[in-house]
């Protein structure tokens, strides 16, 4: 819109006499006088461009003039719907129409594609001229805004409401002629980038380019609807477009909880996540928090194994966590000792279940009345993208769960509370979408990172391939090696899922290491320990071959029960010694994949790649050293572990407890809880029970690449011999 | 148990141990002058002898009641049942001078020669037949879940069936719009050839299923049914073959799982008997050895005793 100061100019459109302040375009001089002219890569809350030329009109002159960019003068006469003109505008549509694919998104979402609302209007149906035969490719990775390059006509409205709306400064244009594409940041999927999630750029878009994701049953049954102007009220949607709010109307609703009622329970699977408006909540474990210890009942000749459950304090196990803190789905941490905290307004809780529909952490019960927003993945995306809300998470972080989150691990417990301090307001927190890599092997070292949300795969990148070192939940840390040694990373460590780190740059960690030795001790001794144990495991990858060993998976176990089927007679003393080990609850199947004579029992495999351990809610389940794996004691017995193992290795072990009485509140009544359990090796014991009850020699728990490595390095016999 | 290497030291010494049992009971044979004889000293010590190495080896029944009783492991304990129970004979043999003795102790000595033969009967099973099983049986499970197996094979077979007779349906669909258009361009004649066609698919469609129901279905769900015609590897074969005549290229792979399903049934059932075979001799072992037990020592009471 021009900006001139206003001087009258008279002109003619479609013989109609006008007068219009100067520095009025012609569009807009037809449009006060309601005169339309079609156009696409104009919007009226946007600077113009005249790139798309569908608003082309007649002045008179050797060529037509882009209306929307193209000034009034005085005594012009315009014609703005000759046939001549039409058929420019037809031809421009046509061409536009060849390269779109049509019906796109949006004309199958709303249908309101403007491009293919004025083909139709045009009586278009195929257009004459061939479509482009270079892909421009799509961008799934956004979990609320797709983008389809392919439908994308370069109109240039998202970049402008992107930069001038909006002023985010995300979206520009890339490349040249058929290559020519709007890219966010470097040409990033949208996901890294910086976009904020604010919607105006689909807001802007005519065609199907850039349109809403729903989630699917994007609808919550219970809570008000709130309208967008309502949530626009709420800081935490500040910045957001009001249409995208409109759009995901259904996805966010407010919910009120009266004191004592339940908000969600621990091991309930869910898909949204909870923000406090108003009133205060509890967060706490109600399972026991306990581990499951497999102990003989009285001492000497006969003694007979029984299942209970032990606390830390009771039963000291090798390499068990010392951590004070449990970590789970919100912005606290529980006290190991007293599992309880408070959720204030401002406070989230149930971000890893809404991103990456894992199971509830912990319950969380009204302690006053609460008025709660609940919400889809697309709004907390938005949420979670939006500055406002952004640095008030982390504001909250900081003051409340920095502290905790630092101490829980073991190795930083004797961190003083200046440095904390000191930590506080120079760590950052980031943000990683699932496959995105946080550090690469081979990059130089600038930081060390904490574990906030989420799971981070570790690997090495080897000749044969990638080789997976391990798997870091919430609490967990890397990076230390490189910073330790001053060398370039020793290996690559991306995001499984929706991960947030904190990251504490390299001076600051070097300043920790020089202010607490005892802290640079550990870390030494544990990068050491690090280190050499991802050479075992290259070199046993180095040294077995065997496609058939591999195929089954083999090659992923540290620890195979396997049954020497020449010798065993089935008649299942094992599967029986090992339920009667277990209060009768079996941790092992004769039954599996066979290699040469051998049966490989389904029973814990200690993998190398210890999926079982990928989405644990509360980060309960690792592996020592030993190999053996350790269910710490706030296992909720969701069950996410077992169902993960690929082997069905993991049991839910039913223990009797007592629960809360939802009839009446204050009230225990009887029920059952259930841990996670798997082969224990039955530690207490020499032997495990399966191998000491085969009368037959048959079951062995052994080493793979050893115990077969007669087997791997035989050739192959080749048919027809020589 | 695979008597193999790892058994020499109960072998070397249960031999050491006949060879001293028999070089004491040759002279003492020799020099008895009524005969050798149960009740004398050397009798009765070959008889407690016997009857302890009986007893230990009828502990192992115990034993593996209470398999995580950390008492030994369960394979000591089976091969001292082994020796020990085979060093029992010639024992009990030197105990009664080769006589077999009144109505009690000659019920006892029948007894203890079943139980005895079974007993090495079991041992030769128990040596061959995993092996055996082993090679014959690439997709044996555990024999409980036989039946079930065995009905989720049934579903299936039924499946693949259902899925073949859609393909060929399907094709009769295409083939029926072919035949239009080639009936109203071509004239009669190409519409006759489709149209045979089309009949043939049909045909073939509806034998699978009759296949199915009439032949299939009663052999996956009853267990042996070895006189059926699908229990028989060699006739199975001519009963698919003709199928894959009948059924075009691209459908063969779903004939190879159908024949993959009665081959797996066959093993199933092979393994049914087998495994009977490998732990039905126990049903005798067991009873008569517990028979053996008590009246072996009834026997040592009345004999001490009267």
């Amino acid at each position: 819109m021009s900006t001139k100061p206003a001087d009258e100019i008279q002109l003619t459109i479609d013989g109609r006499p006008i007068s219009v302040p100067a520095g009025t375009t012609i569009f807009d001089a037809a449009r006060v006088n309601g005169i339309p002219i079609p156009t696409l890569c104009h919007q009226q809350n946007e600077n113009p461009v005249g790139v798309c030329r569908v608003c082309v009109v007649d002045v008179g002159q050797r060529v037509y003039a882009a209306s929307c960019i193209r000034q009034v003068e005085s005594g012009m006469t315009v014609k703005t719907s000759t046939d001549q003109v039409q058929a420019a505008r037809n031809t421009l549509v046509e061409l536009l129409m060849s390269d779109h694919p049509a019906p796109c998104a949006r004309q199958q979402q709303s249908g309101d594609c403007e491009l293919e609302r004025l083909a139709g209007a045009a009586g278009i149906k195929e257009p004459r001229f061939p479509h482009r035969t270079t892909a421009r490719g799509k961008d799934d990775s956004s979990a609320v805004i797709g983008v389809d390059h392919e439908a994308c006509i370069l109109c240039d409205r998202c970049i402008r409401g992107c930069d001038d709306i909006r002023q985010n400064w995300v979206l520009a244009r890339r490349g040249k002629g058929y290559q020519a594409g709007i890219a966010f940041d470097n040409n990033l999927p949208m996901s890294e980038s910086s976009c904020v999630s604010c919607g105006e750029c689909m807001v802007s878009c005519p065609t199907g380019a850039l349109t809403n994701k729903r989630v699917v049953g994007t609808q919550l049954g219970e809570g008000d609807v709130l309208d967008p102007a309502e949530l626009l009220h709420l800081p935490i949607f500040q910045n957001v477009s009001g249409t995208f709010l409109e759009l995901n109307q259904k996805a966010v609703v407010k919910r009120h909880f009266k004191a004592g009622e339940i908000v969600c329970r621990e091991g309930d699977f869910g898909s949204t996540a909870f923000y406090i408006l108003e009133g205060q909540a509890e967060v706490f474990l109600s399972s026991p928090i306990a581990h499951v210890k497999t102990e003989g009942s009285s001492k000497g000749f006969f003694s007979k194994l029984q299942s209970l459950l032990a606390p830390r304090e009771g039963d000291r196990r090798s390499e068990e966590s010392d951590r004070p803190f449990i970590p789970i789905d919100a912005s606290v941490d529980l006290p190991y000792d007293n599992p309880i905290a408070e959720l204030n307004p401002g406070d989230m809780f149930g971000e890893m279940t809404c991103m990456s529909y894992y199971p509830r952490s912990a319950t969380v019960r009204a302690r006053a009345d609460c008025v709660m927003l609940e919400m889809l993945r697309n709004v907390l995306d938005i949420l979670q993208r939006n500055k406002t809300f952004r640095a008030q998470l982390e504001r909250n972080y900081r003051a409340r769960a920095l502290d905790s989150h630092l101490r829980s691990v073991p190795v930083f417990a004797s961190l003083t509370q200046d440095f904390i301090d000191h930590l506080r307001d120079r760590v950052e927190l980031l943000r990683f979408n699932p496959g995105q890599v946080i550090c690469r092997q081979g990059d130089s070292a600038d930081s060390f990172y904490l574990v906030r949300i989420g799971f981070v795969k570790v690997s090495e990148q080897r000749p044969g391939g990638e080789l997976i070192l391990a798997y870091l939940a919430r609490g967990g840390y890397f990076g230390e090696i490189a910073l330790l040694s001053g060398i370039p990373r020793s290996a690559t460590c991306t995001a499984l899922d929706h991960v947030e780190v904190v990251r504490i740059a390299g001076e600051d960690f070097q300043l920790m290491l020089d202010r607490f030795p005892d802290v640079r001790q550990k870390l030494e001794a544990i990068a050491h320990e690090r280190i050499e144990e991802n050479l075992r495991h290259t070199v046993q990858a180095q040294n077995v071959p065997v496609d058939q060993f591999l195929a089954q998976g083999l090659m992923e176990a540290q620890s195979l029960l396997v049954l020497d089927l020449e010798k065993c007679t089935r008649c299942d003393q094992c599967v029986r010694a090992c339920a009667d080990a277990h209060e009768g609850v079996s941790r092992l199947v004769r039954e599996g994949l066979r290699f040469d004579k051998y049966l490989v029992a389904t029973s814990c495999r200690q993998c190398r790649d210890p999926l079982c351990m990928v989405g644990c809610p509360v980060g309960s389940i690792r592996r020592r050293n030993t190999l053996e794996v350790i269910i710490e004691d706030w296992c909720i017995g969701c069950g996410l572990c077992a169902t993960n193992c690929p082997y069905g290795n993991i049991n839910l072990h039913p223990f009797p407890a007592e629960l809360d009485d939802p009839a009446h509140p204050g009230h225990k009544i009887a029920g059952v809880r259930v841990k996670a359990t798997s082969c224990d090796l039955c530690h207490d014991h020499a032997e495990p029970s399966c191998v000491y009850a085969c009368p037959h020699d048959a079951a062995h728990r052994v080493n793979p690449p050893e115990f077969f490595a007669g087997l791997l390095t035989q050739p192959t016999p080749t048919k027809g011999g020589s | 148990m695979l008597i193999d290497r790892t058994h020499r030291k109960w072998f070397v010494g249960s031999a050491v141990a006949l060879a001293v049992a028999t070089a004491v009971y040759i002279p003492y044979a020799l020099r008895a002058p009524q005969g050798p004889r149960g009740g004398s000293a050397l009798g009765l010590t070959y008889g407690i002898a016997g009857f302890l190495f009986m007893l230990f080896a009828g502990l192992l029944g115990l034993r593996k009641k209470f398999p995580v009783w950390r008492i030994g492991r369960a394979q000591s304990w089976m091969r001292g049942h082994l020796w020990f129970g085979l060093l029992s004979f010639p024992l009990i043999l030197f105990h009664g001078g080769f006589h077999f003795g009144g109505t009690l102790t000659r019920m006892l000595m029948w007894l203890f020669v079943f139980v005895w033969v079974s007993g090495i009967l079991g041992a030769a099973l128990q040596h061959f037949m995993p092996r055996f099983q082993t090679a014959q049986l690439p997709m044996e499970t555990i024999y409980e879940q036989i039946d079930r197996v065995r009905g989720q094979l049934a579903e299936e077979a039924g499946q693949l069936v259902e899925e073949t007779c859609s393909a060929l349906e399907g094709e009769v669909s295409r083939a029926s719009e072919r035949q239009r258009a080639m009936s109203a361009s071509a004239g009669t004649q190409g519409g006759l050839t489709v149209a045979s066609g089309l009949q043939a698919n049909q045909q073939v469609s509806t034998q699978l299923r009759q296949f199915l129901d009439e032949e299939m279905r009663p052999y996956l769900e009853r267990a042996g049914a070895h006189a059926m015609r699908l229990g028989q590897t060699t006739q199975a074969q001519k009963m698919f073959q003709q199928f894959r005549v009948l059924l075009p290229p691209e459908l063969h792979s779903n004939l190879d799982d159908l024949e993959n399903i009665c081959e797996e049934k066959r093993q199933l059932d092979k393994q049914s008997r087998l495994h009977k075979i490998l732990h039905g001799w126990l049903l005798v072992h067991i009873p008569l050895s517990y028979a053996l037990l008590l009246l072996g020592a009834v026997h040592a009471v009345v004999a001490l005793k009267f």
